[in-house]
């Protein structure tokens, strides 16, 4: 499956990424997680993801960008505060399976 | 009491604010900047290399070789920061149209047509017979018309900075011209025996038709100088952001957003980036003319003395987890957390240690990076370390971009380390007093578990 992190730049959010893919592969889940910026995000989305994950500090922009997202049919969470670290990646997973249901 | 403090002044105040950031004309400023962004920080390296000779010896060859063809060096940055609003105009016009769900590339290409409307051509004769035959008794005439092109020459000064409002106006004029005929059938109507792409094609006529006939007659017959009335607006507002008390708001707005989680400079950037942008043109301007630097307070000064690490100054908040720690998390944290802060990316300490909605350590985060802005103003304007003149990129470890950002100023660098050290004491005692917090948690929690 293939998640989508935005952030402001793209920058931490591939961070963020690292750790959740890192987090996946230990469950094992085989899991593709892309990042971008905000300006990309609309056109990203549309490239097969199974869903967008919204930085924290970017809440402001998350109604846009889940309008975005639901455009191209796929669901789109803000993520919590906390798992937006690498240490938080588990968390940030926990919350994936809580929007998508068990995971392969 | 903290808690519901913060609440309430989360949900009445910063996310609102952020909020209104979202507007979508704001937006389209924003997303229209930004996308010029790689072109000016790559065209400021150009000028990074153009200004080697003053810090290198003057015997070298490449100092030599660089001094000599330093105005052809220069020639890409001409066509690139140097006329930044073209394409930022280009950016504005698309970002807007796309909000709008209208044809981005169509709103772009409205927007640069307007704007280009309001940089009057003027056609240059060539030479005639009797300026040539005096050219050929003096040497300094025809050295000068060596240099002189003939045919139609745009003027570059306000496709820069210096026209950058009145390219943003333009754009939001074009575009929002672009919607009105779009959605209200104000358009050339083709009878339905027409095929569908040719009546497209027709349609397409009557935005571009008002936006060439509206802009072109204030600007080209009626010769109103609308660059030369807003720069009277815009002047005052431009000079009045590079003041110390501004920046100290600016940077002051900026943790105050994050300290809730928001991204802060991307909301403060929405409104200052176009007045950053032209104090920091105006430096590199005067610089590649050999003038006198006259602005402190562009975006790169934040960036390089005040955001040290990223927004709050944190790269010491990283130094001391990652070093000075005594409990398991803080120590997992300043591991995961400094490489990040290096290359300021300040997120994972941000929201892992957490500073948001942390009594603790939004202090320090708000203090530390205002002490910082005063300490810079001050050696900055005492002429004790180079204003800065370039963007250099904000992925770069602090010391190595304020060396570059000031125009390979060494004492930059220099002032950069000093600024580190200094938030390392200023941290100190919040970062103490949390790690002993983070300790008895732990010992607790492990108390619980036996």
């Amino acid at each position: 499956m293939k998640v989508l992190l935005v952030c402001s730049a793209g920058m931490s959010s591939a961070i963020a990424a690292k750790a959740l893919h890192d987090a996946a592969a230990k469950q094992g889940i085989e899991m593709e997680v892309n990042e971008c910026s905000t300006q990309a995000f609309a056109n990203e989305i549309k490239d097969g993801y199974a869903i967008g994950l919204v930085a924290p500090q970017i809440r402001h922009r998350f109604d846009t960008l889940k309008e975005q997202a639901q455009a191209a049919g796929v669901p789109c969470i803000l993520i919590q505060p906390q798992g937006y670290t690498p240490l938080g990646a588990p968390k940030l997973l926990a919350q994936v399976k809580k929007e998508l249901g068990e995971l392969k | 009491m903290f808690d519901k403090f913060a609440t309430i002044l989360d949900e009445k105040l910063s996310t609102p604010m952020a909020k209104l950031a979202e507007q979508r004309h704001l937006r389209a400023i924003r997303d229209g900047i930004i996308a010029t962004l790689p072109l000016i920080i790559v065209s400021s390296m150009f000028m990074v290399i153009a200004f080697l000779p003053n810090s290198m010896p003057k015997e070298w060859a490449i100092t030599q070789f660089i001094s000599a063809n330093a105005t052809k060096i220069l020639l890409p940055y001409r066509v690139s920061m140097y006329i930044m609003t073209l394409y930022a105009v280009f950016g504005i016009g698309y970002s807007l149209a796309k909000s709008y769900e209208l044809d981005g590339l169509s709103g772009g290409i409205l927007a640069e047509l307007g704007f280009l409307l309001t940089i009057i051509p003027s056609n240059i004769a060539a030479p005639n017979e009797a300026v040539l035959a005096l050219a050929e008794t003096s040497t300094e005439l025809a050295d000068y018309l060596a240099t002189v092109p003939s045919g139609f020459v745009l003027p570059m000064g306000n496709l820069g900075s210096a026209g950058m409002f009145i390219g943003i106006l333009v754009s939001f004029f074009a575009v929002e011209v672009y919607r009105f005929t779009q959605k209200s059938g104000f358009k050339i109507s083709m009878p339905p025996q027409v095929p569908a792409s040719v009546a497209r094609s027709f349609e397409s006529l009557t935005p571009t038709a008002i936006v060439l006939i509206v802009v072109a007659t204030i600007c080209m017959f009626l010769q109103i100088d609308v660059h030369g009335m807003i720069s009277k607006l815009i002047v005052p507002l431009v000079s009045a952001t590079d003041t110390l008390p501004s920046v100290l708001i600016l940077v002051f707005l900026v943790t105050f957003f994050w300290s809730f989680g928001i991204h802060g400079v991307s909301i403060v950037g929405s409104i200052a980036r176009p007045l950053w942008l032209i104090l920091i043109e105006e430096n590199t301007t005067a610089w590649a003319a050999g003038q006198v630097i006259p602005n402190i307070g562009a975006e790169p000064f934040f960036q390089w003395f005040i955001w040290i690490g990223g927004s709050g100054a944190t790269l010491a908040l990283a130094l001391l987890f990652a070093f000075r720690s005594k409990s398991a998390y803080g120590k997992a944290l300043g591991k995961t957390s400094l490489v990040p802060s290096i290359f300021n990316i300040n997120e994972p300490m941000i929201f892992g240690a957490p500073i948001v909605l942390n009594p603790m350590l939004i202090i320090p985060f708000i203090i530390a990076p205002m002490v910082n802005a005063i300490i810079a103003w001050l050696l900055t304007s005492a002429g004790m370390v180079g204003h800065v003149v370039a963007t250099a990129p904000w992925t770069l470890p602090g010391p190595i971009g304020a060396f570059l950002a000031c125009g390979n100023d060494w004492r930059a660098a220099v002032l950069s380390i000093g600024l580190i050290v200094l938030d390392l004491i200023i941290y100190y005692p919040f970062f103490k007093m949390y790690d002993k917090n983070l300790v008895e948690e732990e010992q607790n929690q492990e108390a619980e578990v036996l």
